[in-house]
Order: C-alpha cells, then structure tokens, then sequence
C-alpha cells in the first residue's frame, strides 16, 4: 500500500508532519484516497494539482478545521512531533495554536488592526499590556505590514486594501508562534503587486516556520517551494523537490499537468 | 438584426413603464395615508395632546396613552430581545442544518405571520386570568400582560433576523477564528455578532416599529386606563388602543386626537425606521 519512495522526497531535513495511510470523506464522497507524505520542516511545501483534486482538503485536514462541518471524517494517522493528531484525544484548540492557516480570502475580524492580531494571543496567553504590544508589533513586522499600518493600529482592519488584510491574516496567524503555517491560495485573491510582497513573506517567514501552500498556481510553486506535490483525483501522484518536478517530473501525469496538456 | 433590436428596446420600454406605474400605485397610497392623517389630525396637535391626560375626554390630551405605549412597548421588547437574539444565535450557529433547527426554524416563521389577536387571547388565558384567581377574583389586566403580548409578537421577528443576519456573515470568518483555536463560544459572542452587530439591531427596532402599531393584543390585557399609570401592574392606555376606542366615539373632537394620536404613532415608526437605515448605512461605511 505504501510507497515509501513516493512518500519522501530526497530532503535530507527531518520530517515536521508524517503523513500515513491518510483517507477523507465529505459524507460519501471519497476525497482523499489513502496518501503517503513526510513534510520537512521549515521548508515550504507546495501542493499543486486541478480544481477539485483534493489539496485543499488535504491542507484543512492539517488543522483538523473540516472538524466542524458534520458528515466530513479523516482516517489514518498525521503525526506531528511524534504525536497523532487525528487522536481524539488530541485537543484541537491545541493543535490549532501550533498549526495556523491563511485562507484564500482575507478574512479580517470586524475589529481594530490591532485587536486583530492580538486576539489569538489573549485567548492562549495570559500577558500584560506592553508584552501583547510587543507581541503584536513584532508579528506585524514579521508580515512586512507594521510600516504600512503603525500609525492606525486603532482603525478597523476593514479598511485595509486587500493586500494589506492578506498580510494582517498571516499576521494574525504568526503571532501566536505557531510551528506550522498553512496558507490556503493565500494570493488568488490578490493583484500581482500583493502577490509579490506574499510571496517574499513567505520566502521570509520559512526560517521560522514549516510552511504549507495549497496553489493553482504553478509558476508561484516553482518561485517559492522546496518541495511540490502534485495531486490528482484526491490521490499523490508525485511529491519531490520543486526543481525535480518542474524540470524531469517522474511521472507522465504530472508533467502532463506542468506542460498544461490538462487540469 | 434591426428588427431584433427595435423588439427588445420595445419589450425593455414596456417592462419599464409597467414597473413605474406599479411603483407609483404603491407610493401613492403610502404618501396619501400619511397625508390623510396630517390633514385630519392637525387640528388636534396642539400642547394640550401631551399635557393632558384622556380623562378629560374631548379637552384633553393623550399624554397617559402615549406613557403608557412607552411602557408597554419597553416591556415587550425587553423581554423579546435578549430571548430573541439568543435563540437566533443557536438557530445559526449551533443548530443550523439539523433537523432539530429547521423544524424549529419552519415553526418560528408560522409565529411570525400568526394574527395578533391571537397573541391577546393567548396571554389573557395565561397570565390575566390566572392573575385574577390571586387578587380576589378582581379583573387584573396590566400594562405587563400587554407587553408579554406584544414581546410575543415581537420574538420572532427579532429570532429571524438575528438568525438571518449571523447566516450572512461569511463561513470563512468562523473558520478563520477558529483556526486561531479559539472556541465556538467566543467566536460567537466577540466575532459573529459584533459582525452582525448592525443588522440584529436593525431587526430590534424593526420589532419595536412592528408592535408600537399593534391594537388587537392590547385589548384584552393592557385593557386602557383613562388616567395616568405608571405601574406596569395596573391597566394601562395606549395609542393603538386610545385610537380604536375614539374612532369609535360620535364625537368630532374625539376624532381628531384619534387622528393626532395615528400621527403620533406614524411619526414614532418613522423615527425607528431612519434610526435603523443610519446605524446601517454608517456601518457599510467603516466597511469600506
């Protein structure tokens, strides 16, 4: 059943999630059909494939956010650091503090620039004034946006342009110090000047963070991932080092899709 | 191909035309009620409408229906509100899609076109009639039995706005709260309300404009009172209630504060309704 050779790309860096054996269903539906994958950490793994293949799904499995739609169920076994978390046993709280998501619109909360960001902290941390402005300005930083907004951190982030709210989410995410990153198409919804700066940020922030990127778009998988997997029909068909799969891909599937033969 | 073009500008004309017309029946009537009642209860809008009280029949005034209208409307908003919200809050986002939540989804929306009068008898047969059995057998209608009335009017219209309003905000922005691992009750109470902040108030006084013209309800439980109460334990007059009553009445002078009274009340609903359309639009402001 397993492919081990499938499953791990030649990176010589320890795996942060271990992906075995793992299935998904929105009720009947068969989404995920049984993936192998390791993804090293602090290293940016793109997930490529058409509309519809599943990596999206796989990406929100990570978080376990799928949990709270009823009839949508994972099966098999996701270790991150040595531990199964999709164990029910697992406190999902705890796992969303350590795994953070970006999704593909900005979702800013109907609250101030700065209240945004330090929302997740307050609830997870108990810290004083000065440590949460700390906190907040440091994680503004991180996502290149605290010159833009430093002397509006009192106005509501829903007047930000979209770029901007993009950069507030990752750093909304980031500010809670979470060990894995899951940006979900974070730029589909942004001009190419946003997805620029985006994609620098992500360059950025991979020494920090494992970072995971769901994208339809191939040319940003092959300027900012190490590592590219490509899916297919809710199966991996290839997982490899980004310059592999965009150079000599192994399989005729996905240098079908790279060429744009289909997808 | 000239031919196919003339066709369409006709046929758009026609739409066009035949939705204006219907657009100016309906604004027509409106503007020739509002007119009607200008026109007929000028006469009657004067100091003494909310100095006096209505004992003093055709010299006095309606200043203890229009006390006991606030009142009573107070109580039955109060006590609509907080139930309202809260139930809208678990039809949206504990109970949205299951059974349990549409079935009790379907029901409200039957509450909410049930004729009012029913409501009336509903809370004389609950509350005014037991009452009376721990006064003496005297007659116990109150300005709070009334406003249980018109809370029961008021509910579902407030349970289906909020329910509406929450199920507006996007499912990205619950996802996006939790994925910070914050729990579903926080995300409610900080993120999804105040995101629907505007529209759930908005629905309040839209429930406030909607029970302030209510008469049937308050026949049988607020009664009337021809003198100033201030208790919502005693009767109580209210506009409606005052109106209906002097409409009735053969006299002219009655008529005309009947009059002035409906203008009163119009000039109430017009009030709530520019108060909801500001706290709206200066909300889709800040969005921007």
């Amino acid at each position: 059943m397993t492919d081990s050779a499938l499953a791990t790309p030649p990176s010589t860096v320890a795996p942060k999630i271990t992906v075995r054996d793992l299935h998904f269903h929105y009720g009947d539906f068969h989404a995920i059909k049984g993936i192998d994958m390791d993804i090293p950490a602090k290293q940016v793994t793109a997930i490529i494939g058409p509309s519809g293949c599943g990596k999206s799904t796989l990406l929100r499995i990570f978080n376990q956010i799928y949990a709270i739609y009823p009839k949508q169920f994972a099966t098999g076994v996701i270790e991150m650091d040595g531990q199964n978390i999709l164990d029910p046993r697992y406190s999902m709280n705890r796992l969303r503090s350590k795994v953070g998501m970006v999704f593909q619109k900005p979702v800013p909360f109907p609250m101030t620039i700065f209240e945004n960001v330090a929302y997740g902290i307050r609830h997870h941390e108990k810290l004083s004034r000065k440590e949460i402005e700390a906190r907040v300005e440091r994680a503004l930083r991180s996502a290149a946006l605290w010159d833009e907004v430093k002397d509006k951190l009192r106005k509501s982030a829903l007047g930000l342009s979209g770029g901007q709210q993009q950069r507030l989410c990752i750093a909304r995410a980031i500010a809670l110090k979470p060990e894995v990153l899951l940006l979900d198409e974070p730029t589909s919804a942004l001009d190419p000047i946003a997805t620029s700066r985006i994609e620098q940020l992500v360059e950025e922030l991979k020494s920090q963070f494992t970072i995971v990127m769901v994208t339809h778009n191939m040319q940003q998988a092959a300027r900012v991932s190490d590592q590219t997997a490509f899916m297919y029909l809710g199966e991996l068909i290839e997982f490899d080092q980004t310059e592999k799969i965009f150079t000599k891909p192994g399989k005729k599937q996905t240098e079908d899709y790279i060429t744009g033969r289909f997808g | 191909m000239n031919a196919l073009y003339l066709r369409r500008r006709l046929a758009n004309a026609l739409a066009m035309l035949l939705s204006a017309m219907a657009t100016v029946v309906g604004l027509a009537f409106l503007i020739w009620i509002l007119w009607e009642i200008l026109r007929q209860g000028i006469s009657a809008l004067d100091l003494k409408l909310f100095t006096r009280i209505t004992a003093y029949g055709e010299d006095g005034g309606l200043l203890n229906s229009m006390v006991g209208s606030l009142v009573i409307n107070f109580v039955g908003i109060g006590l609509a509100t907080p139930i309202g919200v809260l139930a809208g809050t678990w039809l949206a986002e504990y109970a949205n899609r299951t059974r349990l939540g549409e079935s009790i989804r379907f029901l409200n929306d039957i509450l909410l076109s049930a004729p009012s009068i029913v409501m009336g008898l509903f809370v004389y047969t609950i509350i005014v009639l037991p009452s009376a059995a721990l006064t003496d057998g005297s007659t116990t209608f109150s300005g709070f039995a009334g406003g249980v009335a018109l809370a029961l009017i008021a509910l579902p219209v407030i349970v289906r706005t909020t329910d509406e309003m929450l199920r507006l905000v996007p499912s990205t922005l619950r996802e996006a709260a939790l994925s910070l691992g914050v729990p579903q009750w926080k995300l409610t109470v900080q993120i999804l309300i105040r995101s629907a902040r505007s529209g759930i108030i908005t629905g309040v006084l839209l429930a406030l404009a909607r029970i302030s013209g209510e008469t049937a309800p308050l026949l049988f439980t607020a009664f009337g009172n021809n003198y100033m109460a201030f208790n919502p334990m005693d009767k109580m007059s209210s506009l409606p209630q005052i109106i209906y009553q002097y409409a009735n009445d053969p006299g002219e002078a009655m008529h005309a504060l009947a009059w002035a009274g409906a203008f009163v009340i119009t000039m109430f609903v017009l009030l709530l309704s520019l108060l909801s359309r500001l706290i709206l639009s200066r909300n889709k402001v800040s969005h921007d």
